[in-house]
């Protein structure tokens, strides 16, 4: 048998992976497929999430991203980084299909910016720092999620991609298709309106002192 | 440029671990190491993107929904039952073109060209 490949927990770059793809047949590219790629399923979902914004979308961009990376398979190099390869078709179909085309209404974008404005109205400088780590800490989950989907889009990719999937300036570059100064930017950007944002929940709940009406 | 100034600049890109020149590297740890307050300086956005960092992850986990892993074991199903059948062989389609260019009217170039399409699948 020709085929050698690592075992599916260390399919990143660097390993010794031997596919010869010229003589795989269909039924083992699938198999390989199946084995390899299938495992990122739970994390493509909650990128698209992010993405897309709502539950409907999401699952209907994972599985469109699945699709692509299924029929373009025999093109993808084994033994480089197949995560990075399949978020960047999962970004890919995002950016061209879904983004044009928003199908589902989300969350009215009016309101979005209406409440914004009043939020920075009333925004004031930082805290402590640590007393506000503490008090961030404590905000639920439904707020991180809701500040993360209000930032820009651009700047909310960056972020999830660079501080929840741990990928590189250069890597988010090639999966977004921008120059790695470009993710640089946007990353700090949104990573600091995503603070300020929390900050602004936690004075909203009265976790934080001053500041508030 | 002060070495504070330089360090502070860098600090973000130090502490995601995107400085790539050694010497850069080097001169920031340091720095860091005579410098108080770049240290408390680096410990504070450290602290921050950490806890970003926790937040994210702790939040945005989501389980792809059972229904979606049914939906996409039937769909790779279905394109391997296409594929077998020989709708995704890999299609190689030669284009040629003949360009007749004439000069002062008298002489004539023919040129021939050839490129090849490869398509994939057709989706």
């Amino acid at each position: 048998m020709p085929t050698e490949i690592s075992t599916p927990d260390s399919s990143s770059a660097g390993e010794l992976v031997r596919v010869d793809r010229e003589k795989e047949s269909a039924a083992e590219r699938k198999k390989r497929f199946e084995r390899d790629a299938l495992q990122y399923m739970n994390q493509l979902y909650a990128a698209a999430l992010r993405y897309t914004r709502n539950p409907e979308d999401a699952q209907d961009l994972v599985q469109d991203t699945y699709a692509k990376a299924y029929t373009s398979f025999h093109q993808f190099e084994p033994g480089t980084n197949l995560k990075a390869w399949l978020y960047r078709v999962l970004t890919t179909t995002f950016i061209n299909a879904y983004r044009k085309d928003q199908r589902r209404p989300q969350k009215s974008d009016s309101e979005l910016e209406d409440w914004q404005i009043a939020e920075s109205a009333s925004h004031t400088s930082d805290q402590g720092k640590s007393t506000e780590d503490v008090v961030l800490e404590n905000l639920p989950d439904s707020d991180i999620k809701r500040a993360l989907a209000e930032i820009p889009e651009e700047f909310r990719m960056a972020v999830y991609l660079a501080d929840v999937e741990g990928f590189s300036y250069k890597e988010i570059a090639e999966i977004v298709g921008v120059p790695a100064g470009t993710v640089m930017s946007r990353l700090h950007r949104g990573r600091k309106q995503l603070r300020e944002k929390l900050t602004d929940y936690a004075r909203e709940r009265g976790y934080v002192k001053g500041g508030a009406e | 440029m002060s070495s504070c100034e330089n360090c502070r600049d860098s600090l973000v890109l130090f502490i995601d671990n995107e400085i790539e020149d050694s010497a850069t590297f080097n001169e920031i740890a340091f720095h860091l190491q005579e410098c108080e307050g770049c240290r408390n300086q680096m410990e504070t956005e450290r602290r921050a993107l950490n806890l970003i960092r926790t937040l994210l992850t702790r939040s945005c986990c989501e389980t792809a929904p059972s229904t979606l892993q049914e939906r996409i074991a039937h769909q790779l199903h279905e394109l391997q039952l296409q594929e077998l059948a020989g709708y995704s062989q890999t299609e190689i389609i030669t284009q040629y073109r003949r360009t007749e260019i004439t000069i002062d009217g008298e002489t004539q170039i023919e040129i021939e060209t050839s490129h090849e399409i490869r398509r994939d699948f057709p989706f």
